[in-house]
């Protein structure tokens, strides 16, 4: 019993530390791309032409900003590697991200949506594009249902409608009107 | 002094910007009064509406959703025990106890009357600094202008998040993206890999919704598995004692100057906000109390000095905004960001050249916690009806507001796909524990810094100048320090931590 009880403790008291260095590998991931980057944008920024004008050219500043990342970025990296090498327990790295993309399935998603929205909006106009991304964004939070689906109709409707009216005459803000539409 | 005054208040007082603000007031309670939705979303969306406005009309609208914004936290923090906004975390340690004790109305009032007055101590104060604060920083040369951003990004990167190391990447973030687009002095095209969609630059306003605004809604859907708190049902009746509550904040003088002086303070430090006010105002107010053992329970003290605290940071947070230029947070960053739209500089000669404007914020924000004073004392029942809004329509829907504001700005289609971009971008680091404040401060002043720095070694190319400056020398030391104390408290922490160390250690 006691054995059985020390375990579990020391199960418990692992899966927080397994965990934490899952984070701290995927913050680790962010420094090496971060600190790349900069590094890049760092060697372009320092090709731009030098001024005749100034002790610095337009490329100075960038040169700085991107150094001085790169060396934060190094800095966390190293630390963060002895981080995981003390924590140790750097396993399930896969099946962890499995859960992380499952927990936001709908995120994404709706993310895809939004870009695809994005892409159709000029050509859709405002109205129609806001309509159908509304009516499948809510049914797709919400689940489909025969209640679910009459109210995301009537708030698509509502909002898509509505919001164009309310900048086009109210706020003199116009909003795409689409291929389709335009004439 | 007193014609500008005038001439503000003759503007702000006029019937249509009034109602404006009215809504505004309305909109800033029931935005914040919905779990996870913050003030800073509330102004952002607020933003593509004022475009059509007057500046002054426009900065008045916005003035009173933030105020409004900062009470309307208050609503779920009491009643669920959710706080609405991060700005009201230490209120729920009191609010709720003393809602789930039978009070939820004095609860409610107590907070109201707090912020009320919270925001009219912080005025005055805004009033009182703001002009003298100017008149010294327009003598400032580059090299202090220089100095005081790097100042204010340091203490923004130690202030906010758990990290100061991921602060400081994220501030720096920000300037680099600050940099992509013609450079601010001559024009030249920087980084952009001959993208049409880059070249303009990235506009900050754009940066800033697709950051904060996009990757809150897409954190919203997020599913953990936990069940939603239904446990905690608003009850039908509510009484609120309006008028004996007032006098109850009233006799508690100490605390409501104290934790309003703490929330000005704390707001005027670039990057600070409420979500520290709070906490700090909160904690002063148990150290000092002679009934410390009673915070917790739903004493009246704790929501005094939560709601005070956080309501105070709003007029703190215009006071470098106004006499240096550089935001106090978020919030300001995007108030400073609509006066630019309009054309209008911000920064030590606001009050000099537009004194009107400037003056005429001071009146809107008196007139705006008046505003949201009676709008809850008015109909504080029906917003507790927000917090039972579905987020199937709230998500989606304030989307579509951030496409607009996006939109609207430039009227430029090629701005959304950067939105997209940059929301994408927001949620992987907010995912990853990285404060998104200083980045958006980065963005802001980046192009400050660089001008500045250019400035200072064009009249003269000695570095050392940055050291040999009075002015210039304390700032960067006090940034200095700033990282020093910051490494030297998390070292502290994770010292007496260990080995229960947490996320919360961060550097």
């Amino acid at each position: 019993m006691t054995n059985g009880t020390e375990k579990s403790a020391a199960a418990g008291a692992s899966a927080p530390a397994a965990s934490r260095a899952r984070t701290e590998f995927a913050r680790l991931v962010s420094y090496i791309v971060f600190g790349l980057g900069s590094v890049y944008l760092s060697v372009r920024a320092g090709e731009l032409p030098t001024s005749r004008w100034e002790p610095l050219g337009a490329g100075s500043f960038p040169q700085l900003v991107f150094g001085v990342l790169a060396v934060l970025c190094l800095i966390s990296a190293v630390r963060t590697v002895l981080d995981i090498r003390k924590l140790g327990q750097l396993d399930g790295l896969g099946e962890a991200l499995c859960v992380w993309l499952r927990t936001r399935r709908i995120s994404f998603a709706l993310f895809g949506c939004l870009v695809i929205y994005l892409g159709v909006l000029p050509y859709a106009g405002f109205s129609l594009a806001t309509f159908v991304f509304l009516l499948i964004a809510q049914l797709m939070i919400a689940g489909i249902s025969k209640k679910t689906v009459i109210q995301s109709l009537i708030a698509a409707l509502v909002f898509s409608v509505g919001l164009n009216l309310l900048f086009a005459e109210v706020f003199n803000v116009f909003l795409p009107r689409g291929v389709l539409f335009a004439s | 002094m007193l014609d500008a005054f005038l001439a503000g208040a003759h503007q702000v007082f006029a019937f249509d910007t009034l109602i404006y603000m009215l809504i505004g007031s309305i909109a800033g309670i029931v935005a914040a009064a919905i779990p996870g939705f913050t003030v800073t979303m509330a102004i952002i969306l607020t933003l593509p509406l004022t475009f059509a406005m007057d500046p002054l009309q426009g900065v008045s609208v916005m003035l009173s959703v933030y105020v409004g914004g900062y009470t309307g936290g208050l609503i779920s923090a009491a009643l669920l025990g959710i706080p609405g906004t991060p700005s009201s975390v230490a209120t729920t340690f009191d609010a709720f106890p003393m809602a789930r004790g039978g009070e939820p109305g004095r609860a409610l009032s107590l907070g109201v009357w707090a912020s009320f007055f919270g925001t009219v101590i912080s005025t005055v104060i805004l009033i009182v600094a703001a002009p003298p604060l100017a008149l010294i920083a327009v003598k400032l040369g580059p090299w202090e202008y220089f100095s005081l951003i790097v100042f204010a990004l340091t203490i923004v990167a130690s202030l906010v998040g758990n990290s100061l190391m991921r602060g400081l990447i994220a501030g720096v973030i920000g300037l680099g993206l600050a940099t992509v687009g013609p450079d601010p002095m001559m024009g030249r095209p920087r980084l952009t890999f001959d993208s049409a969609i880059l070249m303009p630059g990235l506009p900050f306003l754009i940066v800033l919704i697709g950051i904060f605004a996009i990757s809150q809604l897409m954190g919203e859907v997020e599913d953990d598995g936990k069940s939603e708190n239904k446990g905690a049902l608003i009850p039908d009746v509510i009484e609120f004692k309006t008028w004996s509550v007032m006098r109850e904040v009233l006799m508690h003088p100490v605390n409501l100057v104290r934790s309003s002086l703490i929330g000005v303070f704390i707001g005027a430090l670039p990057g600070a906000g409420g979500s520290i006010a709070n906490l700090l105002a909160y904690d002063q107010a148990k150290r000092s109390s002679k009934t410390p053992e009673e915070f917790g329970k739903g004493t009246a003290d704790g929501v005094i000095a939560s709601e005070a605290g956080n309501s105070a940071t709003a007029g703190g947070g215009l006071i470098p905004m106004i006499a240096l230029g550089i935001p106090g947070s978020a919030v300001d960053a995007i108030l400073m960001a609509a006066l630019m739209v309009h054309g209008i500089s911000v920064g030590p000669r606001l009050i000099m050249d537009h004194p009107d404007l400037a003056y005429g914020m001071f009146v809107a924000m008196v007139v705006a916690s008046l505003m949201m004073l009676v709008v809850c004392v008015l109909s504080m029942r029906l917003f507790l009806r927000v917090t039972d809004i579905p987020k199937q329509f709230i998500v989606p829907t304030v989307m579509i507001c951030c496409v607009i504001g996006a939109f609207a700005l430039n009227n430029r289609v090629s701005d959304l796909y950067l939105l997209g971009a940059i929301g994408l971008v927001g949620y992987g680091l907010k995912s990853l524990d990285y404060p998104l404040a200083p980045l958006v401060l980065g963005v802001i002043l980046g192009p400050i810094a660089e001008t500045n720095l250019r400035r200072a070694l064009m009249s003269d190319g000695d570095w050392t100048v940055f050291f040999t400056r009075p002015i210039s020398a304390v700032l960067l030391v006090a940034a200095l320090l700033s990282v020093i104390f910051s490494v030297r408290s998390v070292l502290k922490m994770r010292k007496k931590d260990r080995p229960a160390t947490d996320e919360q250690d961060g550097d």
